[in-house]
C-alpha cells in the first residue's frame, strides 16, 4: 500500500513535469529557435520480492529537446549560402537597374552623339548643328559621371556594410562565447542539457551563418567552436576573436575584414564565404569593380577613337582639331607596407592592347614584375622603366623611380579613375574639327582621263602636312611630287606625302596635275565629321577587335547576364533553403495540435495516477476501520 | 511529416509572398506593355533591343540626312535648269546673229546688250546660295563666293564634293562644283575647234569640221595656209609640213583623219586654225560670243571671220548645253538614288519595328492570361489560408 502511495505519487509527479513541458512548448510556440522538448520517462527500478520484480512506479529521466545536429547544420549552410545569394542578386539588380534603360542608357546617349555629328556632316557651317553636338558630348560625359558617381556611392554602401557586419559578427561572437561559458557550467552542475540555454546559442549560430558561413565543432564540455571563412577560429570555447573593418594597402578607402588574434590582426577579405557579408564582398569584387572598370573601358576607348580622329580634321578657324574629350589617368598606389622610397606612374600608351585588368607592380631584387591584380598570373614587359624607355605591357607604360626595396608593391588600376576625369575639352562650337586639313584638285588643263580621291590624313602632325604639293604625270605611267622623282604609276594605288594619303585612278596623261593643299577656306567641309560620326563603330579596344559600342553592348549584356544569374541562383537557394528549414522545423518545432492531444494524454494520466493514489487511500482506510472494530 | 505550427504559417506566408511578387511583375509588364524591362530579364534580348534602337535612331538621322541632301540637290537642279534656259536664250541670240549677211552692225549691237545681261544673270546662278548661306558651287570652301570677274571670270572655289551620309552604306554628294559645272566643258568636237586667222582678207570661212577617223588624229595646233587661192599646206605647231594639197571651194579638207570644209574663197596667205580640245568655261564662251559681235563685219572678209567665229559658238553652246544637261542628269540620278534609299529604309524601319516589338513588347494575351491565373492562385492561397488557420485541436478542449 505504501508501494502503492509512492507509487501513484510518481506518476503524479511525472506527469505533472510533462503536462509542464507541455505547456513550456506551447508557451514558446512563437519563440524563434525555440526546440521542442519533451519529458522523458522511464520505470523505476522495481522492488525485488518472493514472487518477482514489483514495479515500484515513474521517474523523470530527463527533459531533452528534439534536436538534430546534422540537419541543423546543413540548414546554416543553406541559410549562409541564400544570404550571400540574395545579397548579391540585391545588390547586381541595383547596377541592372541602375544602368540597364535601353531608351534613356549609354546606348542612347552614345547615338545620340553620334548623330550630332551626322547633323554637323549635314551642315559644317551651321554654329547650332555644332552647339548641339557639344551639348550631346556633355551629355556622355554627365552620364557616365552620374553613373559613376552611382557606382561610388554603392562602393561607399558596400564599405559601410562591411562595418555593421564585422562589428555584428563580432558581438554573435562574443554572445556566443558568453554561452559557451553558461552552457559549460550548467551542463556540469546537474549533469543535464540545459535546452533552453543551448537553444539561445544555435539561435545566435543562425544568425552569423547568416552573416558569414560558419563550421561549428561539438567539444566535450558542450562548448562549441565556431570558424569562419577557410577555417579561421572566431569562438574557441569562452574566448573569441573580434572582425573589424581594416583599410585595403592599396587604396585606404576600401575596407578590407581583419579578424583580430592575440597573435595580430590578419586579412581575412578573400577568406570570407557566404551570408550577407560574403554576398557583399563578391558583388565588390565581382560586379562593382569590373562595371566600374568597363566603364572607365569604355571611356577610355570613347575618348581615344573621337581624339584620334578629331585631331585628323581642321575647325571652322582652319586650325588643327585639338583633343576632344579627356579622361582622367591611370591610377597607382603604393601599398602602405611599402618601405622606401620608391615610386611608379603609369600612362595608357595603347588603348588597343588594353585588358580592362588592375595590376600590381613588385619590386624585386633584381627589377620589377608585374602581374594582374585579379588571377595573379605574370605579365611580362619590355622596356627598362627609364622615362625615356618605360616598361610597357597590355597598353600600359610604366616609369619606375626612387630606391624601392625589394617586395615594395603598387597596384596599377588603369580605368579606375577614367571616368571622373572626364570632360568635353571643345567648348567652342567653331572648334569642332568637321573638315579635314587638305583638300585635293586637277588641273584645269588636264587631258587624260585620272582623277584624284578626295584625301585622308594619316599623320596630323607632320609640319609639311598642309604645304601644297604637286602630283605631275611625266608619262602616263609615272609621275613626280613636286617636281622631284619618277614614281611608277598605278591606278588606285596609296600615294602617301606630308602625313597624307590620296589615290590617283584612271588614266592620266603626260602632263597632267593633280594637287594636294591646304584646305583652310574649306569650311562646307564634312569629311572629318562624317568620319567622326563613324568612330564608334570603328574597332578600338580589345586589340582592334571591339568598337566603343560594342564594348557597351557587352557592358549591358554582362550585367544582365550576371543579375539573372544570381537571381536565379537565389531563388534555386532559396527553395533549398526553405526546404531545409521546413525540415529542421519537422524535428524541432513545436506543434500546438500535437501539444494539445499531448495535454490531454498527461491530463488522464495525472487524473488515473491520482485515483491510485485515492485508492490507496480508500484501501488503507479499509484497513485501518476493519482493525479499528 | 511532422509539420510545426509556425512552420505551416510561415509556409503559408512565403507561398502568398511568392505570388504576389510574381503577381507584382506581371502587372508592371501590363502596365509598361514591355515584357524585357532591365537586361537582367533576357540579357540577350536586351542587348539585341539596344542594337535594334540604335539602329532605328541612325535610320532617323538618315532620313535627316536625306531630307538635306534633297533640298541642297533640289536647289542645284533649279540653278542648272536656269542656266539651260539661259543657254537657249543666248542660243536663239546667236543663231539670229548668224544671219550675217542681212544683219547691220546696230542690229548686232542689240544683240550684245542682251548676252552681256545674260551673262551677268549666269554669274548670278552661279553664285547662288543655299538657306544656310552657302554657296552652292563652291565645293568645300562654300562661304567663299566662287566666280567674279576681273576682266574674265576665275573660279575660287575647291573641287571638293560634300558627301551625306543616307544610309549605312550609302554617300550621296549633295553638290557639283563650280569648275566642274560651269568651266569643264569640252571645247568644239572635243577633238579640234576651227577659226579663222585674224587677219584674213579672203572671203573663205571655215566650219567647224568633222572628224573622219579618230584613230588617225595626232592631238596639236595645225594651220592651214593659203599659198594661193585653192593650194593649202598643213603645218602643225612646230610648223612641219603634215599635208598640202589643192582646194576648191566648198570642198573639203582632210587631214589626220578630220576633215573641214571651206566655204567661200581665200585670199593668199590666208590661214585657218584646226586646234585641239581643251576645255572652255561657259564664261569665257560667252565673252567671246559678244567680242565677236562687237567686231565690225561690214566687209566681205570681216563677214566671213563673223560666220566663223558664229559657228564656232554655236558648237560651244551646244557642248555647254549638253555638258549642263549631264549634270542635271546626275543630279536627278542622285534625287532619285534618294528615293530609293527612302524605300529601302522605309521597308527596313518597318522590320525594325516589328523585330524590336517581338524582342521587347508584351504579348497582352498571354500576360494578361498569366495575370488572371496569378490572381486566382493567390485568392486561393489566401482562403485556404484563412481556413486552415482556423483549425485547432484546442477549440474542441
Amino acid at each position: 500500500m505504501a508501494d502503492m502511495l509512492s507509487t501513484g505519487v510518481s506518476g503524479l509527479l511525472a506527469f505533472q513535469r510533462s503536462l509542464d513541458t507541455t505547456s513550456h512548448n506551447i508557451s514558446n510556440v512563437n519563440t524563434p529557435g525555440y526546440s521542442r522538448q519533451r519529458t522523458d520517462l522511464t520505470a523505476r527500478s522495481p522492488e525485488p520480492s518472493g514472487a518477482g520484480y514489483v514495479g515500484n512506479g515513474v521517474q523523470v529521466s530527463s527533459v531533452t529537446r528534439l534536436y538534430d545536429d546534422f540537419i541543423s547544420a546543413q540548414t546554416r549552410n543553406s541559410s549562409s549560402l541564400f544570404q550571400q545569394l540574395d545579397t548579391f542578386s540585391t545588390q547586381s539588380s541595383r547596377i541592372n537597374n541602375l544602368l540597364g534603360d535601353s531608351s534613356t542608357g549609354l546606348s542612347a546617349t552614345l547615338q545620340k552623339f553620334a548623330s550630332a555629328f551626322q547633323g554637323v556632316a549635314n551642315n559644317p557651317t551651321s554654329i547650332p548643328a555644332r552647339q548641339t553636338l557639344l551639348s550631346q558630348a556633355q551629355s556622355i560625359a554627365s552620364q557616365l559621371q552620374s553613373y559613376d558617381s552611382s557606382l561610388k556611392s554603392l562602393d561607399t554602401q558596400v564599405n559601410s556594410q562591411i562595418d555593421a557586419e564585422t562589428a555584428t559578427i563580432s558581438t554573435l561572437a562574443k554572445n556566443i562565447a558568453d554561452l559557451n561559458g553558461k552552457i559549460t557550467v550548467a551542463s556540469a552542475q546537474y549533469g543535464q542539457p540545459p535546452n533552453d540555454l543551448l537553444d539561445q546559442r544555435d539561435q545566435l549560430i543562425d544568425q552569423l551563418a547568416t552573416h558569414v558561413s560558419v563550421d561549428v565543432v561539438k567539444q566535450n564540455d558542450g562548448s562549441v567552436n565556431v570558424s569562419i571563412g577557410t577555417g579561421q577560429p572566431l569562438v574557441v570555447g569562452q574566448s573569441y576573436s573580434k572582425l573589424t573593418a581594416g583599410a585595403d594597402q592599396y587604396d585606404p578607402t576600401r575596407r578590407t575584414v581583419l579578424l583580430q588574434t592575440s597573435t595580430g590582426a590578419a586579412d581575412i577579405t578573400n577568406n570570407i564565404q557566404g551570408g550577407t557579408l560574403g554576398g557583399v564582398l563578391t558583388f565588390r569584387s565581382q560586379v562593382l569593380d569590373t562595371t566600374r572598370s568597363a566603364l572607365g573601358q569604355i571611356s577610355v576607348a570613347l575618348a581615344d577613337s573621337v581624339n584620334t580622329q578629331h585631331r585628323s580634321g581642321i575647325d571652322l578657324n582652319g586650325a588643327l582639331g585639338q583633343n576632344f574629350f579627356a579622361v582622367g589617368g591611370v591610377q597607382v598606389q603604393a601599398s602602405t607596407q611599402n618601405g622606401s622610397t620608391g615610386t611608379v606612374s603609369a600612362t595608357r600608351s595603347n588603348v588597343s592592347a588594353l585588358t580592362g585588368a588592375d595590376y600590381v607592380l613588385t619590386a624585386t631584387s633584381t627589377g620589377w614584375a608585374l602581374q594582374r591584380a585579379d588571377t595573379g598570373a605574370a605579365v611580362s614587359m619590355t622596356g627598362t622603366g627609364t622615362s625615356t624607355d618605360p616598361f610597357v605591357a597590355d597598353g600600359l607604360s610604366f616609369v619606375v623611380g626612387g630606391t624601392p626595396t625589394a617586395g615594395d608593391r603598387f597596384l596599377v588600376r588603369p580605368s579606375i579613375n577614367a571616368v571622373s576625369g572626364m570632360q568635353v575639352l571643345v567648348t567652342d562650337p567653331t572648334a569642332v574639327a568637321a573638315a579635314l586639313p587638305i583638300k585635293t584638285s586637277a588641273a584645269a588643263a588636264n587631258s587624260g582621263a585620272a582623277t584624284i580621291s578626295s584625301g585622308d590624313v594619316l599623320n596630323p602632325t607632320n609640319p609639311q602636312l598642309q604645304s601644297s604639293v604637286d602630283i605631275q604625270f611625266l608619262t602616263a605611267t609615272t609621275y613626280s611630287v613636286n617636281g622631284s622623282g619618277s614614281f611608277a604609276y598605278t591606278s588606285g594605288a596609296n600615294i602617301d606625302v606630308n602625313g597624307w594619303r590620296v589615290q590617283v585612278s584612271g588614266t592620266p596623261a603626260a602632263g597632267d596635275k593633280f594637287t594636294v593643299s591646304s584646305n583652310v577656306n574649306g569650311k562646307g567641309d564634312n569629311r572629318n565629321a562624317l568620319k567622326l560620326a563613324d568612330t564608334l563603330n570603328k574597332p578600338v579596344l580589345n586589340g582592334g577587335k571591339t568598337s566603343v559600342n560594342d564594348a557597351v553592348g557587352q557592358y549591358i549584356s554582362t550585367i544582365g547576364v550576371q543579375t539573372n544569374q544570381a537571381q536565379a541562383s537565389r531563388d534555386a537557394q532559396q527553395i533549398v533553403y526553405n526546404d531545409s528549414v521546413s525540415t529542421q522545423q519537422s524535428v524541432s518545432g513545436v506543434n500546438l495540435d500535437e501539444e494539445a492531444a499531448n495535454l490531454v494524454r498527461y491530463q488522464q494520466a495525472y487524473q488515473a495516477a491520482a485515483q491510485v493514489i485515492k485508492i490507496a487511500q480508500t484501501i488503507f482506510q479499509t484497513l485501518i476501520d476493519a482493525t479499528r472494530s | 511529416m511532422r509539420i510545426s505550427t509556425p512552420g505551416l504559417y510561415q509556409n503559408a506566408l512565403t507561398a502568398m509572398l511568392d505570388q504576389q511578387s510574381r503577381l507584382a511583375k506581371t502587372q508592371n509588364q501590363v502596365a509598361t506593355g514591355k515584357r524585357v524591362q532591365t537586361p537582367a530579364d533576357d540579357p540577350v534580348a536586351a542587348v539585341h533591343i539596344m542594337q535594334l534602337q540604335r539602329a532605328q535612331a541612325e535610320s532617323d538621322q538618315y532620313q535627316k540626312n536625306s531630307d538635306s541632301v534633297t533640298t541642297r540637290l533640289n536647289l542645284e537642279e533649279q540653278g542648272l535648269a536656269d542656266t539651260t534656259t539661259l543657254l537657249q536664250r543666248v542660243r536663239e541670240l546667236t543663231v539670229e546673229a548668224g544671219n550675217v549677211g542681212t544683219m547691220s552692225d546696230s542690229d548686232r549691237q542689240s544683240l550684245v546688250a542682251e548676252l552681256q545681261a545674260r551673262s551677268q544673270e549666269l554669274m548670278d546662278i552661279a553664285n547662288r546660295k543655299d538657306a544656310n548661306g552657302e554657296y552652292l558651287f563652291s565645293g568645300f570652301a562654300s562661304l567663299t563666293q566662287p566666280f567674279s570677274r576681273s576682266g574674265t571670270v576665275s573660279y575660287a572655289g575647291d573641287q571638293g564634293v560634300r558627301q551625306i551620309q543616307v544610309s549605312p552604306s550609302q554617300k550621296i554628294a549633295d553638290s557639283d562644283t563650280g569648275d566642274q559645272v560651269f568651266q569643264n566643258i569640252t571645247q568644239g568636237n572635243g577633238t579640234f575647234t576651227t577659226s579663222a586667222g585674224i587677219g584674213n582678207t579672203g572671203t573663205a570661212s571655215i566650219d567647224v569640221g568633222t572628224v573622219v577617223n579618230a584613230a588617225a588624229w595626232v592631238p596639236d595646233n595645225y594651220t592651214i595656209t593659203f599659198v594661193s587661192a585653192s593650194d593649202y599646206q598643213i603645218t602643225d605647231s612646230a610648223s612641219n609640213v603634215v599635208a598640202s594639197g589643192t582646194a576648191a571651194p566648198g570642198s573639203a579638207i582632210s587631214f589626220n583623219g578630220v576633215q573641214v570644209t571651206l566655204t567661200g574663197t581665200p585670199a593668199v596667205g590666208d590661214s585657218f586654225a584646226v586646234s585641239k580640245s581643251g576645255k572652255e568655261d561657259i564664261f569665257s564662251t560667252l565673252d567671246k560670243l559678244i567680242a565677236t559681235l562687237q567686231r565690225p563685219a561690214s566687209t566681205a572678209a570681216g563677214k566671213a571671220q563673223m560666220s566663223t567665229a558664229i559657228g564656232g559658238a554655236l558648237q560651244q553652246l551646244d557642248q555647254a548645253d549638253t555638258h549642263i544637261e549631264n549634270v542635271r542628269a546626275g543630279v536627278g540620278a542622285r534625287l532619285s538614288l534618294l528615293d530609293d534609299a527612302s524605300s529601302t529604309r522605309d521597308a527596313t524601319n518597318v522590320d525594325l519595328q516589328s523585330t524590336l516589338s517581338n524582342l521587347q513588347d508584351l504579348d497582352y494575351a498571354s500576360a494578361l492570361t498569366k495575370l488572371q491565373q496569378q490572381l486566382v492562385g493567390l485568392q486561393a492561397a489566401q482562403q485556404s489560408y484563412s481556413k486552415i488557420s482556423q483549425l485547432s485541436l484546442f477549440s474542441y478542449l
